[in-house]
């Protein structure tokens, strides 16, 4: 059996950014506010459709659609918190009352976009042309996919160790009673985090969308795998989520290349995230984050 | 489609999630237990369904085939997975039901993979009129809906309803009153399973047809409405909102012929129900039927003295 190892750890590389970029709002709203938002599939989906709809409808620059997609799904991750999910938890919601809000509220947004996008698939047309470097094989979006997932690791590392905002946010989500009495303004802390959560799920989904196909189940696509890289990082877990994604991604792809060569439907690769979460979940349901020490 | 096929498609869709129903409602309702992947064991259900009637195997088998091998996919997956935190084991069920659905779609000798299978007609005899036939579909759901809801009423007002109950509202304190919460889970975790692959067959007896693509998560959180709207924790509850949840579809499928909506009636069905969902768990989040006590023979009795010191 060949292997083109450059490939698989090329191809690796821009899956695991996209499970990064995906996961880093999900994992930490899921720390914050103590329930997973299943909706967040949805946050992924609109900033695909915003994109979609900023440079192919309306043929502005992809720099625009970015910055669409990050404050359209930002703004709706905000509402959302606002609107649903501090109500509910000021009521006394339990965790699973949450989760099924959040599904309640991804039925409404996902088929809001169905009726104004359709559900019929769409395509970015084909702006990226692709080139080899040695043996590998790229394209000029996979490339910007894996600097947009290096840039946010770096700004997100800056932001948490370096800045009071970062430093509320870890404090925050470590013990929210202790925060407060601290004097930080846990309301802000957690609006922030949402609206900067549901922001990096929109530009995720942009790049999920530009690569192939949208439609409004896009970010289902991508939920499943972005709860495998929350539970193995560890919930809350910054930099849990950063190996976690890379593992997964890697997992991924080089099951593909065993798969497809031990004559094994390719339909598995889906099945492999979800059989490390389940693992992950049985012999550590703490997941990576103990060996980094917290946060 | 005439009119009264139609009206036999919606009874016995919502005898078929009635069923379903009971089933989640047994498990978190009543036991607390989130199960996320409900639709993981109708699939089994329906294949098993599925393949056996394909070799001819009597129907009753069939069914019971279906609802034992889902029973014995409940035991297997509850033995680590009871274990874990509530939020933890929804989402890992939420990933077992995507695995089967993987391995139906991926695997084409089991029942034609992405394309699906034709299910054999269970019921039928030569001559009969296709609305006697949806009749004998309907009888065959109703009997075993009628079946599913008298056990469970026996069963949560008997004192392993009470236990149960127990676990759901304080596991450590029902351990410490020396009720192994892991064997009372476990048994719940197969009895809902073997309820939701009794559904399952009926299902694919009911449609003659499946494919993957009728086993996605929404199912499950079809199931979920139910219980929520209805009220957990309350048999009649859990019918209720079968009821009501299968009645608004259709009310907006059969509205749209006559009104014009400026909404698909598609998109339109579920963004009211998902609102629906977010404003009961908000303004009512005990359902439309509140839980109704454990009543058993002592309690009647007791009740009964009380009230006769108190009067005497």
């Amino acid at each position: 059996m060949i292997i083109n190892w450059g490939q698989v750890l090329f191809n690796s590389a821009v899956t695991g950014s996209l499970y990064f970029i995906a996961t880093v709002g999900l994992t930490s709203t899921y720390g914050l506010s103590r329930f997973p938002n299943v909706a967040h599939a949805e946050f992924v989906t609109l900033g695909a459709f915003l994109g979609y709809l900023v440079t192919q409808q309306l043929g502005w620059d992809y720099p625009v659609g970015i910055a669409v997609a990050l404050l359209g799904s930002g703004l709706v991750g905000l509402v959302s918190y606002r609107a649903v999910f501090q109500p509910l938890a000021r009521r006394g919601a339990t965790m699973i009352h949450l989760a099924i809000a959040s599904i309640g509220l991804g039925l409404v947004l996902r088929h809001i976009m169905g009726q104004i996008w359709g559900w019929a698939p769409l395509s970015f047309r084909v702006t990226w042309a692709s080139f080899d470097i040695g043996p590998v094989r790229v394209t000029g979006l996979w490339l910007w996919i894996i600097l947009a997932a290096l840039v946010l690791a770096g700004v997100m590392h800056f932001m948490l160790t370096q800045t009071k905002l970062g430093k509320a946010i870890r404090a925050t989500s470590f013990n929210p009673d202790l925060a407060l009495a601290s004097g930080i303004n846990i309301s802000r802390v957690t609006l922030t985090t949402w609206f900067m959560g549901a922001a990096l799920a929109g530009v995720a989904g942009l790049f999920k969308g530009a690569m192939a196909k949208i439609d409004p189940l896009l970010g289902w696509e991508i939920l499943l795998p972005a709860f495998a890289v929350t539970i193995l990082g560890g919930v809350g877990s910054f930099y849990g989520a950063i190996v976690a994604a890379y593992i997964i991604g890697f997992t991924e792809n080089i099951g593909v290349v065993f798969l497809a060569n031990l004559g094994i439907s390719t339909e598995y690769r889906m099945a492999i995230a979800f059989i490390i979460l389940i693992l992950t979940l049985i012999f550590r349901p703490s997941g990576l984050a103990r060996s980094f020490g917290g946060s | 489609m005439d009119l009264s096929m139609y009206f036999f498609d919606v009874i016995i869709f919502i005898g078929i999630f009635g069923i379903l129903a009971l089933s989640l409602n047994l498990e978190y309702g009543f036991t607390g237990l989130v199960n996320f992947g409900k639709v993981a064991f109708f699939l089994v259900g329906a294949y098993v369904f599925a393949v056996m009637a394909r070799f001819g195997i009597p129907l009753v088998l069939c069914f019971l085939g279906g609802a034992l091998l889902a029973a014995a996919l409940g035991l297997l997956v509850s033995l680590p997975a009871l274990r874990l935190r509530l939020d933890y084991l929804a989402i890992a069920t939420l990933a077992l039901g995507e695995i089967l659905r993987i391995v139906v779609k991926a695997e084409h000798w089991i029942a034609g993979g992405v394309w699906g299978t034709p299910v054999p007609a269970a019921i039928s005899w030569v001559g009969a009129s296709n609305q006697a036939l949806a009749l004998g579909d309907a009888a065959l759901v109703y009997f075993c809906l009628f079946l599913s809801f008298i056990f469970l009423q026996l069963l949560t007002n008997s004192p392993y309803g009470r236990v149960i109950r127990a676990i759901r509202e304080d596991e450590i304190a029902a351990e410490a009153l020396g009720k192994d919460r892991l064997k009372y889970k476990a048994q719940v975790f197969m009895l809902g399973s073997a309820l939701a692959g009794l559904a399952g067959g009926l299902y694919a007896q009911h449609l003659r047809f499946i494919s993957p693509d009728m086993f996605m998560p929404m199912v499950t959180f079809w199931v979920w409405t139910m219980i929520i709207l209805g009220g957990p924790a309350n048999t009649r509850g859990a019918l209720l909102g079968a009821l009501v949840v299968e009645a608004f579809i259709r009310g907006i499928r059969i509205a749209k012929d006559f009104v014009h909506l400026p909404v698909d009636p598609y998109n339109l069905q579920y963004m009211l129900l998902g609102l629906a969902v977010i404003l009961v768990l908000m303004y009512r989040p005990q359902g439309l039927l509140k839980e109704s006590g454990v009543r058993t023979k002592a309690k009647e009795v007791a009740l009964a003295r009380a009230k006769g010191s108190g009067s005497s």
